[in-house]
């Protein structure tokens, strides 16, 4: 019985985690872009466009390549799945998730990487000249993301002696000097970067252009239509929204709910959406004063994250 | 200063002037490196009032006091003024290109921990687990000399490693004697007046700050 | 009574710094600076005899302190201060007279020259090894305006080279000091701070500091100081710095400021043998010396140059040092102070003969300078006797010494090392002669006249070189002093 009512309360994390993620990481987009447009003097499209565009590609014809794969076809599906199944598990409302214990950092990152090179292989699938050079520079990304993430989580976890991801969240509520130490700050800003970098917005990728030269995510996504772009959309925002929502855990853990009651549950939501919006606000600020950087110089700030994420394991060394 | 808030200010502070030494590296902006350069002679005054205030040792919170006012504001704004004064006032070529150098100061970082290993071994205080950040700024600071082609940064390389050895300073010994103290801090000060003052001269016999065209003495 | 002796000697150069600021260049002007050198070399006369065989002369509550080993430093610093001034004046004068340089740049030269004196005089006479730190940085920063005064390009960029590297070396010192105050703190005897770097005191419980942190401490304050010392591999300022300072500046650099550089490392090296043994620096001080030996000898051969092929003797010379440092008995120390007597009277002399022919000859090329002992007997002949003594020839004091270093280093196992330097040295010694040769030798051209030197040259330099051959062939009246001397750091 008791049993039962464990389960339920887990579901129902879960899928208040997951309707917030999905649907508001979406709204996230529209919050980004309406500070943009407000700070650049523009009216801006409404907050709630995004969902809009969705709801609308979701009713039109789905259009794919003659020459698409299975692999094409599967990658809209996994990049969703992958936000989906970390949603579901994260720290993100309360600190008690489903399956906490198996909430790894490094699961975390993982999961979340199959979308990205599930992504990239459909963007290869149809041959086009875009898809490939999109697949390629976000491929160069990654590749310089992965090892300053892991770096980040290494810094994170050496001084807390766990990978787990609620665990995290939890020491920093119960000893706030933890927050305050130099490793956790050194890592958090060296996640920030890497949650800049993948996710595609600026300086590393601009969301919003569509110029062959400089487009990065939207050469991969190019050959989208319908359905398909509109899961694209949702998998993509959700991983921001994600992301952000696990930084400002880290960075600022208070309000996160220590378990699953139903009020617990609202509060917790209604500061999970406070903060993530206000990360999303800093953001999109900071974007407006922000040039796309040549792909050239990204090495520079990739390495600059992960030195920082560095630096934060070799304080763990010191600090103890 | 209680014991665990002592800790954690000390260790902010001595992470800041580290954090400051690796952006210095980053940044190609004469005028940002110059400015963090600033913000790190703050954050080691802020190491030397922590540490002075947990002691209650006034001469040490006076060397506090120097300190933000010497490297905090006086050499930043000598070198702010080298740097406006020049045209183009960034680090265009340095010898090794960035990502390769922020690499080179995460290694140098783990060699001043394995470096330091005595000292660490010497002090078991939290001031002493410190050292090797001072350390590994001071690495930092002679790896910028060697690597930077600019008048101005070689400046600040300069300085990051006096700023690195005043953090092993406090940390290890709780500071000099003031007389030494006041002798280094004058001697740091008018060697940068020196620096600048030649900095002029090459500017107007070679046109540039860029020190490749130093080449005319070699054997 | 020594104590105001010991003032006066801090005290005579800087009056003279401040009269030469407060007036513009002129000849009496410059006249001072040598009466105040002459102070300087009186002073450290009576403060030798004093401590040769007495205690240790302090000063200002025991912050300034005169043992036999800083009575010599300070009788050298004021032998080879009086010459480099006498020659500053005639050196001023002309490029004053040429329109070189204006009266109140000739002022600040004069004034440099003062400060970095007294620096020099600092450094060997504090109790305290940060303040000797503090006043070695002070040199290089009077030092710097000096090398670059003559505002060429070149002496611009030799400048430039020298403040940026010395820096770096001196604040590797200073890191290395900051140590040794810290092992010194954790010795046991509790926290004064204010006595920690107190020599005295830190060779008294050397054997009591942390052998680990001393290592480390070490090996910095070498690598730090060999920098203003001129051992590779950080001697690449050196020979810029050497060749584009005026020749006075030059004399003082090489024939003392090295040496200067060198006592510190002496110091040091008292308080780690205490504290690890002499086997540590032994082997840190043979690889250093042997490194100079061979890159001055490597470059030597081919230089063309006549002050950068003084400039890398002085390398070499400072790396033979090094090696009788490294034996570290008290003969070898005795010798070792005895080469920095005589090299630092040689090379006076010779960086200011090479003065004179570039003032006169206007070139520093070795190949566009011939037949001097012909043309220019005066100076030609200063230079040749120099040169013999340089490469070490009896009856000249680095002969002395020269012997002495390699008895103590065959005496202490270092015979191998010993027989590396001298393969070396004849290098040197075949380079050396073959350019000096190129200089010297030929006969007149055709309708040449011989050209006299001015007495003001020649006079100074002569006795300088007399006094070297007096001090090899009876070693009066040093040779007591130097045991003694040897005696506080070696035993």
């Amino acid at each position: 019985m008791s049993a039962l009512v464990r389960l339920g309360a887990a579901a129902c994390v879960a899928v208040v985690q997951v309707l917030l993620v999905a649907g508001g990481g979406l709204l996230l987009l529209g919050v980004m872009r309406k500070t943009r447009s407000r700070c650049e003097g523009r009216v801006g499209p409404p907050v709630r466009q995004p969902l809009l565009d969705v709801v609308k590609l979701v009713s039109k014809q789905r259009i794919r390549p003659a020459a698409a794969s299975p692999v094409f076809v599967a990658g809209p599906v996994v990049v969703a799945a992958t936000a989906v199944l970390v949603t579901a598990v994260a720290p993100l409302v309360t600190s008690d998730p489903p399956l906490a214990r198996s909430t790894d950092f490094f699961a975390v990152v993982l999961v979340l990487l199959l979308g990205s090179v599930s992504l990239a292989l459909a963007a290869l699938d149809t041959a086009t000249p875009f898809g490939g050079m999109g697949a390629s520079r976000a491929t160069t990304i990654g590749a310089l993301t992965e090892p300053a993430l892991l770096a980040v989580v290494l810094a994170l976890s050496v001084p807390a002696r766990t990978s787990n991801l609620p665990a995290l969240v939890r020491e920093g509520i119960v000893d706030p000097r933890v927050v305050a130490s130099p490793g956790r700050i050194l890592a958090l800003c060296a996640f920030l970067v890497v949650i800049v970098a993948e996710t595609g917005r600026l300086p590393v990728d601009n969301p919003q252009t569509h110029l062959e030269l400089t487009m990065i995510h939207e050469a991969m996504v190019l050959e989208y239509s319908g359905p398909d772009l509109a899961l694209v959309t949702v998998g993509e925002s959700a991983r921001l929204a994600l992301l952000l929502g696990i930084f400002v855990n880290l960075a600022v853990p208070w309000g996160v709910a220590p378990g699953r009651g139903a009020a617990e549950l609202a509060v917790g939501s209604a500061v999970l959406v406070a903060k993530v919006a206000i990360a999303g606000i800093a953001i999109a600020t900071f974007e407006v004063f922000t040039a796309k950087l040549r792909l050239f110089r990204l090495p520079e700030v990739l390495a600059g994250a992960f030195v920082l994420a560095l630096l934060g394991v070799a304080s763990t060394l010191v600090t103890r | 200063m209680s014991g665990p808030s002592f800790a954690t200010a000390l260790e902010l502070g001595a992470g800041a002037v580290l954090v400051c030494a690796v952006l210095t590296m980053w940044r190609r902006s004469l005028a940002a490196i110059v400015r963090l350069l600033a913000l790190q002679g703050v954050a080691l005054a802020a190491v030397a009032l922590v540490l002075g205030l947990h002691a209650r040792d006034g001469v040490l919170v006076g060397v506090g006091a120097v300190v933000v006012v010497e490297k905090g504001v006086a050499l930043p704004a000598v070198l702010l003024r080298v740097v406006a004064r020049d045209t183009s006032s960034r680090e265009t070529a340095p010898l090794v290109n960035v990502p390769a150098s922020l690499v080179a100061t995460g290694a140098l970082t783990l060699l001043a921990f394995a470096v330091a290993g005595p000292v660490v071994a010497l002090v078991p205080t939290v001031a002493g687990r410190l050292v090797p950040l001072g350390l590994a700024t001071a690495l930092i600071g002679i790896f910028a000399m060697a690597v930077r082609r600019r008048a101005v940064s070689q400046i600040v390389g300069l300085l990051l490693l006096d700023n690195g050895i005043a953090l092993v300073a406090f940390l290890a010994t709780g500071g000099f004697p003031l007389v030494v103290e006041l002798g280094a801090s004058l001697d740091v000060l008018l060697l940068v007046v020196v620096a600048r003052v030649l900095g002029t001269r090459l500017h107007e016999r070679f046109g540039v700050l860029d020190l490749d065209e130093l080449r005319e003495l070699h054997d | 009574m020594a104590g105001a002796v010991l003032l006066a000697v801090l005290g005579a150069p800087l009056a003279a710094s401040a009269c030469a600021v407060l007036c513009p260049w002129r000849r009496a002007v410059g006249w001072l600076g040598v009466a105040a050198t002459v102070v300087v070399l009186a002073g450290g006369v009576v403060l030798a005899a004093r401590v040769v065989h007495g205690p240790a002369v302090t000063a200002l509550g025991g912050a300034l302190r005169v043992d036999a080993l800083g009575a010599v430093m300070i009788v050298v610093v004021a032998l080879v201060g009086t010459l480099a001034c006498i020659a500053s004046v005639r050196y001023l004068d002309g490029e004053v007279g040429a329109g070189h340089c204006s009266r109140r740049h000739a002022a600040l030269y004069g004034a440099l020259v003062q400060v970095f004196l007294a620096a020099m005089l600092l450094a060997v006479s504090a109790a305290n090894l940060a303040m000797t730190w503090v006043a070695i940085e002070a040199t290089t920063i009077a030092t710097t305006f000096l090398v670059g005064h003559r505002g060429t390009r070149r002496a611009v960029e030799a400048s430039w080279k020298y403040v940026a590297i010395c820096s770096v070396g001196i604040a590797t010192a200073f890191l290395g000091t900051v140590l040794v105050d810290l092992a010194a703190l954790h010795a046991g005897h509790g926290p004064h701070a204010s006595a920690n770097l107190d020599w005295t005191a830190l060779v008294a419980e050397s054997p009591r500091l942390d052998p680990g942190v001393m290592r480390l401490a070490f090996a910095l304050v070498v690598l730090g100081y060999e920098t203003k010392v001129g051992l590779a591999p950080m001697h690449s300022w050196l020979p810029d710095a050497h060749s584009q300072a005026p020749a006075p500046v030059s004399a003082l650099m090489s024939g003392v400021l090295l040496a200067v550089a060198f006592y510190a490392v002496l110091r040091f090296k008292a308080v780690a043998d205490g504290a690890l043994g002499p086997g540590f620096s032994r082997a840190l001080l043979v690889a250093v010396g042997l490194l100079s030996l061979a890159v001055a000898a490597s470059l030597l051969v081919a230089q063309r140059d006549y002050k950068r092929m003084l400039a890398y003797s002085s390398i070499e010379h400072m790396g033979l040092v090094a090696l009788g440092a490294a034996a570290g008995t008290p003969l070898a120390i005795a010798a070792v102070l005895l080469h920095i007597v005589g090299h630092g009277l040689t090379k006076a002399v010779l960086f200011l003969g090479s003065g004179e022919i570039l003032a006169t000859e206007k070139t520093s090329e070795i190949g566009q300078v011939r037949a001097l002992l012909a043309r220019r007997p005066g100076v030609g002949g200063l230079m040749g006797v120099g040169l013999f003594a340089l490469l070490g020839l009896p009856p000249f004091s680095l002969f002395v010494s020269e012997l002495g270093m390699i008895r103590a280093e065959v005496d202490v196992g270092l015979g191998w090392a010993a027989g590396i330097a001298l393969a070396l040295m004849a290098v040197v010694f075949a380079a050396l002669t073959s350019h000096g040769r190129q200089m010297l030798l030929g006969p007149l051209a055709a309708g040449e006249r011989p050209t006299r030197t001015p007495r003001i040259v020649v006079v100074p330099l002569a006795t300088a070189l007399v006094a070297c051959a007096l001090l090899g062939v009876v070693a009066w009246p040093l040779a007591p002093l130097l045991e003694s001397a040897a005696k506080t750091v070696a035993r």
